[in-house]
């Protein structure tokens, strides 16, 4: 599998820098996780003292216990976790929509591809600020359901999803879909089938992505859901206002998902990564 | 092929492509003509936005941060790269670390960030401690504050282009390095002669995806510094939208960065076809 590319002369200095920069790497990503468990489970006037306490003197779990009780921060974990869901399922559905026509033409392979690079040049606030327009003038602006953003979302991550899709169709062999078409079988009772439960991992890992997408995005959060918050605008609210030890809880409650995908993923977590970074 | 199958494939590019255009398309066109708009068809939205020095400001630092924090993230990845697929392997824990500021939402991430960079944050903490002065990492219109922002830009991303160039190490055949190790060629002769040169596909392929991702930066800004402290079009805009309650000129500002990142987009791709790049590196 994975070619060494680089072969370094083993020993002396090289060994030195080598485990010096693996710390460097690990130091990088725990260090400023400590910090922010650290000001979770501390009382605020540790995380306002100056000169800062590096170590907790005092513990308390009222920070995290808050995130289950204030009925704002439930709220916003309810409505973040209901939109990542729908977002979820539909965009799966369309993407699989979108990456099944593609692959079965040969136009849409070319012409399909095109449209999904170009969506990534429209950019978020030229499309948020008039659909908040719209959103007022239908009713969908700010709604305690989030479902404005939810939509939203949904259009974000098909393009994603499309992607993902699209291969695992094109894998498929047609003999599969032309023996079937022969027993008399229409060709949408092929499609979920025949073809859908061949896809089955590709559909997992296209849910998953969109799920993340929806629960991580915050630009057009920010904009349409102003006072029915989900977690990211919550999370911004608190960063700003200054309530460290709720901005900390909610931002490592934030983390567990991303954390589930990177350990239980780590296998596929290259591909995931990249198609993620396409959105 | 039969009609029948040609009707379902019809049907399945029109549902997700009709969703797309009305929750994508329609706005932002709505938004275009919303622009040329001010109690009729005017030029308004524009000269205001022209006349407005901050708008400059915020076209400038949207030019200077993307292509500061692109040059960052490639340095970066590239080492990280490097290190990564060089033998021996580092343990799994370097690479998921590696991959962290990526893997986590961004808005946990720039949390992260502020509570590092503030004026009582730990990173002035630690210079204190070390003997030194606290600097003003996010002080507003200091060239400080602009690499700030950058720094924590490349921060985010860099995992992206760190896993773009892994990916073209790893397509590099072992027989090309064992020749020019029998030539005698020595690494940084290996690194200069090969790994670059057949590294160059994915670099430009790195530099097209991020560069474009780039030019959109609005949170970073928004969340380290607020809107006015380093100015960027999207939070210009986001500033004339709910603070300047001018959604027109909000909206000829991101006019001119739909503008911007269409034009620099199709120059860069025109670029990567050039070069011979795939159209989606993977």
């Amino acid at each position: 599998m994975s070619q060494r590319a680089v072969s370094m002369p083993h020993g002396g200095w090289t060994a030195f820098i080598r485990r010096m920069a693996a710390l460097a790497i690990v130091l990088s990503a725990a260090i400023p996780i400590y910090l922010l468990v650290k000001q979770a489970v501390t009382p605020e006037i540790e995380s306002f003292a100056w000169p800062p306490l590096w170590l907790p003197r005092r513990i308390t779990g009222a920070h995290l216990e808050s995130v289950f009780t204030v009925g704002e921060l439930r709220l916003a974990i309810s409505r973040s976790i209901a939109t990542a869901l729908v977002c979820g399922v539909s965009a799966t559905v369309m993407g699989a929509m979108m990456g099944y026509a593609m692959a079965r033409s040969r136009w849409g392979r070319r012409t399909g591809m095109s449209a999904i690079t170009a969506t990534r040049l429209l950019p978020m606030i030229a499309v948020a600020l008039p659909l908040a327009l719209a959103f007022i003038a239908m009713g969908l602006y700010d709604r305690p359901s989030a479902i404005g953003l939810a939509l939203v979302h949904t259009a974000l991550a098909l393009p994603m999803t499309a992607l993902v899709l699209f291969p695992a169709f094109l894998a498929i062999p047609l003999e599969l879909e032309e023996a079937a078409l022969l027993d008399g079988a229409s060709p949408l009772r092929i499609f979920i089938a025949i073809d859908l439960p061949l896809v089955r991992g590709a559909l997992a890992a296209a849910f998953i992505l969109s799920f993340i997408l929806s629960w991580d995005e915050f630009g057009f959060a920010v904009l349409l859901q102003v006072t029915n918050r989900t977690l990211p605008p919550l999370l911004y609210y608190y960063t700003v206002f200054g309530d460290v030890g709720a901005a900390s809880a909610l931002a490592l409650l934030m983390m567990i998902p991303a954390i589930c995908v990177v350990v239980a993923l780590r296998p596929m977590l290259r591909g995931a990564l990249m198609a993620g970074s396409l959105r | 092929m039969d009609r029948a199958s040609r009707n379902l494939r019809i049907l399945f590019v029109a549902v997700p492509g009709a969703f797309m255009a009305a929750v994508m398309l329609v706005p932002a066109f709505g938004g275009l003509v919303l622009s040329f708009n001010r109690c009729g068809p005017s030029l308004g939205n524009y000269a205001l936005l022209f006349a407005d020095p901050m708008f400059w400001r915020a076209l400038a630092n949207n030019l200077v941060i993307p292509a500061g924090s692109l040059g960052l993230e490639l340095a970066l990845g590239l080492l990280l790269a490097l290190y990564l697929t060089a033998r021996p392997k580092p343990p799994a824990v370097v690479e998921i670390a590696a991959v962290l500021p990526f893997a986590i939402p961004e808005i946990v991430l720039l949390t992260l960030a502020r509570y590092l960079f503030m004026p009582r944050g730990y990173v002035n903490a630690a210079l204190v401690e070390a003997g030194f002065h606290p600097l003003g990492w996010l002080l507003p219109n200091h060239a400080l504050a602009l690499a700030t922002v950058i720094t924590v830009d490349a921060w985010h991303v860099t995992p992206v282009v760190m896993l773009i160039l892994m990916g073209g190490l790893q397509s590099i055949a072992p027989e090309i390095y064992e020749a020019a190790a029998l030539d005698g060629a020595g690494t940084f002769a290996t690194f200069r002669h090969i790994t670059l040169p057949l590294l160059f596909p994915s670099i430009v392929a790195a530099v097209v995806l991020r560069g474009v991702d780039a030019l959109r930066i609005f949170s970073t800004t928004l969340v380290l510094t607020g809107a006015e402290g380093v100015p960027v079009l999207s939070t210009y805009a986001y500033q004339q939208w709910t603070d300047a309650q001018q959604p027109r000129v909000a909206m000829a500002a991101s006019v001119i960065l739909a503008l911007a990142i269409t034009v620099i987009g199709l120059a860069a791709a025109s670029a990567m076809r050039r070069f011979g790049a795939a159209e989606a590196p993977r």
